[in-house]
């Protein structure tokens, strides 16, 4: 699993705009292959992302989850592993 | 021979090409955009003769526009200015130009070789194409690769990948008495509180020509015509990828995507799947009447 260093430090490649509840995420690149590899992450995903920062852990980060979209904790930690090995490995390309 | 500046307008921007030592000549496609002299031109750009050498070694490579056939340009930016190589596209490992880019995105110099007759062809393919990109950056608009019609009422304009459609699109609505704006390369502009489509120079003959932006369709081939609205970021990003766009820094994204929200906020996005006949138009009409 990509961890949250890895995606903080990820992050850093990468701008982003809000569009309504979602995220645009666009990558700095250095050549034209790369310019259409841009995504968008829904209002989850957007919260998620917002939330990775250098100071946090995958605790702290399942608790926000929990708390901001009243869901069960098994399945919030389901879909966050889910959510950060996706997330990682489309950040890296 | 006497060196005279000539003066451009594309997409309403005002462009001054000012020869330094040879006269300058302009490929076809940019004789219809001449204008009248302009007091205080949008951006200048001066033309010198000989490709310089030595360049760059204060400069970062940031961006390198290539694909598995060609090699279009790189490009290299230090705290003043951007500099860019363009290739020949005959002989990829040839320089056909170099150019420097001032920080406010205003001010051109752009180096080349003299053609046999004496004179610069500053707008070489694919340096014009490049310059008009640098324009929209800091001037509310965009280019994108994207086809685009007018009925006198509405511009719509058809985006998508290469070979998705957009020529036959536009020779479709064309057939019916359309006016093609242009078939691949547009600027959208923001004007007041509108966006308008303009062409801007090709390789061949065209007039300047202009309409208004009503919607816009991402289209593909399909065995039976079928639309649907985009909406929200979807639609941002899926017309943000047919924008022409050197994504090397920050401030280039930020732009793009501010302008790009603009617009898909004001202007409907579809996904069209359609069949390469007349039924697309009427398709097309029934779908925006409802």
């Amino acid at each position: 699993m990509t961890s949250l260093a890895e995606i903080v430090n990820l992050k850093k490649n990468f701008v982003t705009r809000v569009v309504g509840d979602e995220l645009i995420i666009v990558p700095l690149t250095g050549n034209v292959a790369q310019m259409n590899a841009l995504f968008t992450l829904n209002e989850t995903g957007k919260f998620i992302w917002e939330n990775i920062h250098d100071a946090q852990t995958f605790d702290n980060l399942l608790n926000s989850l929990v708390s901001e979209f009243d869901i069960d904790s098994e399945s919030a930690q389901r879909d966050l592993n889910a959510f950060l090995d996706k997330l990682g490995s489309t950040l890296k390309k | 021979m006497a060196l005279k500046n000539i003066f451009l307008n594309i997409a309403g921007y005002s462009i001054e090409l000012i020869p330094q030592t040879l006269p300058i000549e302009i490929e076809t496609g940019y004789k219809y955009f001449v204008t009248g002299k302009i007091n205080k031109p949008d951006i200048t750009i001066q033309c010198f003769e000989g490709i310089p050498e030595g360049l760059f070694t204060d400069s970062k490579a940031v961006f390198e526009a290539e694909n598995d056939d060609q090699k279009f340009y790189s490009i290299y930016e230090n705290k003043d200015s951007l500099g860019f190589v363009i290739y020949n596209q005959q002989n990829k490992t040839e320089i056909q130009q170099v150019a420097f880019l001032s920080a406010d995105f205003k001010h051109w110099k752009i180096y080349s070789a003299a053609t046999p007759q004496g004179r610069l062809v500053p707008l070489s393919f694919p340096m014009g194409p490049i310059v008009m990109q640098y324009l929209t950056i800091k001037n509310d608009a965009v280019m994108i690769h994207a086809s685009c019609v007018y009925d006198g009422e509405k511009g719509r304009v058809f985006t998508g990948f290469s070979g998705n459609g957009k020529s036959t699109m536009s020779q479709i609505w064309a057939s019916d008495g359309d006016l093609i704006i242009n078939d691949d390369r547009l600027i959208i502009k923001k004007e007041g509180n509108d966006f308008f489509v303009h062409n801007t120079p090709m390789y061949y003959p065209d007039i300047p020509k202009k309409a208004p932006l009503s919607s816009i369709y991402l289209i593909s081939h399909a065995p039976e015509n079928r639309i649907a609205k985009i909406t929200g970021a979807v639609a941002v990003s899926r017309v943000l990828a047919f924008c022409i766009q050197n994504n090397f820094n920050e401030y280039i994204i930020n732009n793009n995507l501010e302008f790009i929200s603009g617009v898909c906020a004001k202007t409907p996005v579809s996904d069209l799947g359609f069949v390469p006949d007349r039924s697309v138009i009427d398709f097309v009409l029934n779908y925006e009447d409802k």
